[in-house]
């Protein structure tokens, strides 16, 4: 005997309003699995939903745009300009800020608000210059390293023999022969700075390129240019936006070092790095102080801004984050 | 393996052999006018002449280099010239190492320690209080040049707690500051990498699986976690142990510690040759040995690296 | 400042044919002293005092080793090892009998042997052979006879050199031509004796540590660990220990040490330290750290602004144009008198800069004769009494020069002055200088261009290849004469070829300054006439704007229980280092009573210099 559910079943299928014929729709078939999934597009909107990295993101605009726009604003005054007091002919030396030099004068009397605003600008376009050689130049290289086997015996006695000549013996040729200057600087920093990372790369692609789908992917006989820019880049992207973030306060960080053993920017040309060391010296008198803090914030606040930044880009670029 | 090993080890001799000779090239570049610190005017021709002959530069470059090899290959390191004229490199530098390997070593069971411990409870308490203050320490040590803190730390804390300004060998209490200072950098290091590995990790579709079967997160943590994330972070320890004899620049100099820190630096601005290339040898013999043992490193951790090539893989 | 008499030349001038004073050494008592403790950033190589030129060096050996002669704390020469000696009438042979007793000892303290006149022809011996890369063995072996021959090898028998044993206690130099400033060169390392025994034992080991060499002095080495420590403690079978107060010398090394220093004294650390530029603003104003402060003394390093009269500098910078200009006397004067140094000074001495300001090239007390200090004598009276900043003056001189080169030159002259861009003092300085001189003169007239250079090879990239044209220079003495402030500047000098300029050459063919310095130097017996004749070729390179004297070393301010006034004077040499003699007292001494402690010590020293004077009569 049928149960009631068997019964309107039954109705239902005898019913014939309910079903229509499944037509062959050409268009339709030709249509494949469609998603608007873009994956820069995703990433993107991740990182845009973490509050304080898109506030850092914001300051670290607007400080670029200022250091930018600085010596355009009117009464400013110029980064290597001594000024004499007008009554004794004498260097306005380490004046507090305030008045007419908002963050102070060092201690030959020039404007300190000028100079940090002009170190930040060198300094970050040093930072900028052998970031991008690092990016181009290290990645590459490292890819080509790590995944191409051939090369790993070559490749791994230049980096060998590069990173084992010491950093300070090429610095100081360097500055003997071409003299200290923003392009020695530059040059010096861009012949040392790629090893690092491109040692990293290295390393992440050792461990990643006998995965399956990678085995996979060379039966199937793509090349490799394709194997490493499709399968094994992206899976690391987290970790090298992390390195490209950090690369730029480290850079600066080295640039205090090098001052520190005397073979940084000549000091008339103001860098972070320059200002720092200056401020270092005075940190022991508590009314000098600000030549000191000023530029540890600037510094400071570049550092903690990408820091964030990449670690927030870090995360967004991870696919499994994306919804 | 063993083939491996062998084949790396031939070829670090020969990267080490052009490593020293390009540095000895190099320092050649410099200066003749170096070498006298600063009594270049007050000296003749002919004792100028004379020094330079007592350093040996005056032979051809060919030469130089044949006798260092030559002095190599018998076991000795040479003596220096600039530095402490006279004194045999062997001895100068057998002073200094235990020092910086002492504290070297000290720095990096702190860093490795706290730092790995941080980055895994960052990881596990991500957004929360403790993710965000550690992180605000991360950023701090990131941010502030090491000359800057170092120095504030050693004037400043001393005040405070009273601990002595400088290092003494006979008074233990004065290891401890230099000991911390150095390995604060480390810390920052450790716990900053460890977190972003560990939380990679975490997102990967097995740790889901492996919650979906009930394990717990310490477990989780512990038996899958942590090992894949440290494989990355493995292939620098053997040359972080290994180049603690290289010491500290800024903490040596801020605590009279008489370790090897800014002997390479001072070397080659005194234009010490032979004291120079001893270093070079050193540090370069370590640091490729070091760049060996951690990729030997890296695979015993994680099997699915291979460093050679099997058969049937390309 | 006041007139002042040292007895260095007064000495050579009676010398001539009679005997020295006798050495009465009264046995003075040690007074109570404190320990010193310091830290120190430069560390010693070697201890090997025949060989280095370094400063820091010869600091042990001033402590470690006594010479023939020395200098008490008012700069009189008095004996050490020699107690006494005499001269030839034709001032070649000088003769030295030496104090008995004396004895070599070890770094423990053991007696090794005998000092005797033999240790000194040892010395010799040891600094001539080229084999040894003696760095200060010019010195003696220019002066002595055959010496430079031996050294060059044209002469290979030792005993030919000037200086032998007339018997074991007597000791006897014979020099190439007279020098009336012979004694006072003594007291430099390249005169110091060394037990031959010890050297041949040791062998190339001498000096590498504080235990391979042997002391004499008022110090001996316990401790030498490098980059670490070192600790001297008195010889207690010293020859003069009652006057060796201090009992225990301490450093402790820091390669940090000029910033932690001020830390260490204000906690009791360290018994004395320089105050860094930076901080001293912080301690004049505070006046606890007031009460603890004093000025430190100048130094005999002379630094003046030289034109260079042979340029070779880069295409870009005009150097045809600048030879033109510079040869031009109008031109150099306006600069001369455009230079504000007191602006320039501050940069380094912010608080009293006109302490270290010099006009002349030859410090102030440098040299006396006569009662007559060298600055006041001849034209240079007048050079010493006006400041070379005169604003009227120095555009005068620019409109005269530009009438004058109008057509010849082209305005603005380009002028590189080249800095150590790793020292930011300097690098401060010529940001000053170059923007006070563009900002007087105009730029249309000068374009002043600092550039910088790293500290490798410094002065032979820029000084000696002539790749400037105006540069800050400077020159220590060698010896105490005028004659050593002639060195840079005379044919063979690598500072700025004043024998290149036109419109000076004389008749035989060779500069004005030349035959006026080659004339000075000839007169060796009468000092006072020497001094003249210094004195008016030296007023002759000022006035003509050759260079433009700046300032003298030293200065600064110190915070330091060192009792100042106590350590052996000497206008050059290694006096200043030694430490018989220095008390450490309780507390540091305040700018007001080292004033007044100053001006007895000048008395003091104006005294002894008459009564020196006329006591060899």
């Amino acid at each position: 005997m049928m149960s009631a559910n068997e019964r309107s079943a039954l109705q239902a299928i005898e019913d014939q309003s309910l079903f229509t014929f499944a037509e062959y729709d050409e268009q339709a078939a030709e249509r494949t699995g469609y998603s608007n999934y873009s994956y820069w597009g995703s990433t993107v909107r991740v990182f845009l939903k973490n509050k304080v990295a898109v506030a850092l993101l914001l300051v670290m605009m607007s400080l670029l745009i200022f250091t930018i726009v600085q010596p355009l604003l009117p009464g400013q005054k110029s980064p290597t300009k001594i000024h004499n007091d007008p009554q004794t002919g004498i260097q306005i030396r380490n004046h507090k800020p305030g008045g007419e030099f908002w963050f102070g004068t060092n201690s030959i009397g020039q404007d300190l608000w000028a100079r940090i605003w002009s170190g930040t600008r060198t300094s970050l376009l040093i930072a900028l210059l052998v970031g991008i050689w690092e990016v181009l130049f290290g990645i590459v290289f490292g890819a080509l390293w790590g995944y191409v086997r051939q090369l790993d015996a070559l490749i791994t006695e230049v980096y060998n023999v590069v990173s084992n000549v010491p950093n300070t013996i090429l610095m100081m040729l360097l500055a003997y022969i071409m003299r200290p200057s923003f392009q020695t600087m530059v040059i010096a920093m861009c012949a040392t700075g790629w090893l690092g990372m491109a040692r990293f790369v290295r390393n992440q692609i050792i461990i990643i390129r006998d995965r399956e789908y990678n085995l996979a992917s060379r039966c199937l006989g793509t090349p490799t240019s394709r194997i490493i820019t499709k399968n094994l880049l992206p899976y690391l992207v987290s970790v090298i936006v992390m390195r490209i973030a950090l690369s730029i306060p480290g850079t600066i960080g080295w640039e205090v070092f090098l001052t520190y053993i005397g073979l940084g920017l000549p000091i008339h040309i103001p860098s972070l790095g320059n200002l720092v060391n200056e401020g270092r010296a005075a940190m022991m008198s508590p009314s000098l102080r600000y030549q000191l803090i000023f530029p540890a914030v600037v510094l400071s606040i570049i550092t903690i801004s990408f820091y964030i930044m990449g670690n927030a880009f870090a995360d967004a670029s991870d696919p499994r984050n994306h919804f | 393996m063993v083939k491996y090993a062998l084949r790396r080890l031939w070829q670090s001799l020969v990267t080490v052999l052009i490593v020293l000779t390009l540095v000895f090239l190099l320092m050649r570049l410099l200066p003749i006018e170096g070498y006298f610190a600063d009594n270049y005017d007050k000296m003749t021709p002919e004792q100028r002449e004379a020094v330079l002959d007592s350093m040996g530069l005056l032979d051809p470059w060919y030469v130089q280099l044949q006798r260092f090899y030559g002095d190599l290959l018998r076991g000795d390191l040479g003596t220096s010239v600039v530095y402490r004229p006279n004194v045999a490199i062997s001895e100068i530098i057998a002073i200094k190492i235990p020092y910086s390997v002492r504290f070297g070593l000290a720095a990096i069971v702190i860093s490795l320690v706290s730092g790995l411990a941080m980055g895994v409870r960052q990881a596990r308490d991500k957004g929360r209080l403790w993710d965000k203050t550690w992180t605000g320490y991360i950023v701090f040590i990131n941010a502030v040049p090491p000359a800057v803190y170092l120095l504030f730390i050693q004037l400043y804390v001393t005040q405070i707690t009273r601990l002595p300004i400088l290092y003494r060998r006979d008074n233990p209490v004065s290891w401890i500051l230099p000991a911390i200072s150095m390995s604060l950098g480390g810390i920052a290091g450790y716990a900053m990498w460890m977190r972003r590995y560990m939380v990679d990790e975490l997102n990967k579709d097995y740790i889901r699986l492996a919650k979906a079967k009930g394990m717990s997160n310490k477990a989780i943590m512990v038996k899958h976690v942590m090992r894949n994330a440290f494989v990355p972070m493995a292939q620098y320890l053997p040359t972080s142990v290994l180049l603690t004899i290289s010491g500290s620049i800024y903490i040596e100099s801020l605590y009279s510690i008489p370790g090897m820190g800014g002997l390479l630096v001072d070397a080659i601005q005194r234009q010490d040759n032979p004291l120079v290339q001893a270093l070079v040898l050193i540090f370069s013999t370590l640091g490729i040995f070091g760049l060996f043992l951690g990729d030997v490193l890296m695979a015993v951790f994680d099997p699915r690296i291979k460093l050679e090539k099997q058969g049937g893989s390309r | 400042m006041k007139k002042v008499l040292p007895v260095l030349l007064l000495c050579a001038l009676f010398l001539a044919g009679c005997a020295a004073p006798q050495a009465t050494q009264t046995a003075a008592t040690a007074r109570p002293s404190a320990d010193f403790k310091t830290v120190y950033a430069g560390e010693l190589t070697t201890l090997n005092y025949l060989v280095t030129g370094t400063t820091v060096e010869q600091e042990v050996a001033a402590n470690g080793i006594d010479g023939l002669i020395e200098y008490d704390n008012l700069g009189i020469l008095k004996s050490s090892l020699a107690s006494s000696w005499e001269v030839s009438k034709d001032g070649l042979t000088w003769i030295f009998r030496l104090r008995k007793g004396v004895k070599w000892i070890t770094w423990e303290g053991k007696e090794y042997a005998e000092v005797v006149a033999q240790d000194w022809v040892d010395a010799l011996k040891y600094s001539f052979n080229p084999k040894n890369a003696s760095k200060t063995a010019n010195i003696a072996y220019e002066a002595l006879k055959n010496g430079a021959k031996y050294y060059k090898g044209e002469i290979t028998d030792f005993g030919q050199v000037g200086v032998k044993t007339s018997d074991k206690y007597t000791l006897q130099y014979t020099l190439e031509k007279p020098i009336p400033y012979f004694l006072t060169m003594l007291s430099y390392v390249s005169f110091l004796p060394v037990n031959g025994k010890f050297l041949n034992e040791v062998g190339a080991k001498f000096g590498t540590d504080n235990k391979n060499i042997l002391y004499n002095g008022a110090y001996i080495m316990s401790v030498f660990e490098p980059q670490n420590m070192r600790v001297l403690v008195k010889n207690e079978k010293y020859w003069d220990a009652g006057n060796v107060h201090i009992k225990k010398l301490e450093y402790k090394y820091n390669k940090e040490a000029s910033t932690l220093a001020p830390v260490l004294f204000l906690r009791g650390d360290i018994s004395g330290t320089g105050i860094p530029t930076a901080s001293l603003d912080e301690w004049m104003k505070d006046p606890a750290k007031k009460a603890m402060v004093h000025p430190a003394t100048t130094s005999f390093y002379s630094y003046f602004y030289a034109f260079n009269f042979d340029p070779k500098f880069d295409a870009q910078y005009e150097p045809d144009n600048w030879k033109i200009v510079v040869n031009n006397a109008n031109f150099r004067k306006s600069i001369f008198y455009a230079l504000d140094r007191k602006a320039a000074m501050i940069t380094a001495e912010p608080y009293a800069p006109e302490r270290r300001l010099s006009n002349t090239i030859t410090p102030k007390t440098f040299v006396t004769n006569a009662g007559k200090d060298y600055t006041e004598m001849g034209p240079l009276a007048a050079i010493v009494a006006r400041d070379s900043f005169n604003k009227t003056q120095a555009l005068a001189f620019k409109d005269k020069a530009l009438a004058e080169l109008k057509g010849k030159a082209k305005f603005p002259v380009k002028m590189p002055m080249p800095y150590r861009s790793d020292l930011s003092d300097w690098s401060n300085r010529a940001q000053v200088v170059e923007q006070q001189l563009e900002g007087l003169l105009g730029k249309d007239f000068i374009d002043i261009i600092p550039v910088g250079y790293p500290a490798t090879n410094f002065l032979g990239v820029t000084r000696r290849s002539g790749v400037y044209a105006i540069q800050e220079c400077n020159w220590g003495p060698d010896y105490a004469d005028p004659e050593t402030y002639t060195d840079p500047f005379f044919p063979g000098g690598t500072y700025n070829w004043p024998e290149k300029a036109t419109g000076y050459i004389e008749a035989n063919g060779k500069g004005k300054y030349e035959n006026m310095v080659t004339a000075a130097k000839a007169e060796v017996v009468d000092m006072t006439k020497r001094s003249n004749l210094f004195a008016e070729a030296e007023a002759f390179l000022i006035n003509e704007a050759f260079l433009i004297p700046y300032a003298v070393g030293g200065g600064g301010y110190v915070a330091t229980k060192l009792e100042p006034f106590t350590y052996p004077y000497a206008p050059f040499g290694m006096s200043e280092l030694k430490f018989k003699g220095q008390i450490v007292m309780d507390k540091p001494m305040d700018s007001a009573a080292y004033d007044v402690a100053y001006k007895k010590w000048q008395q003091d020293r104006v005294a002894a210099l008459q009564k020196a004077a006329t006591s060899t009569k």
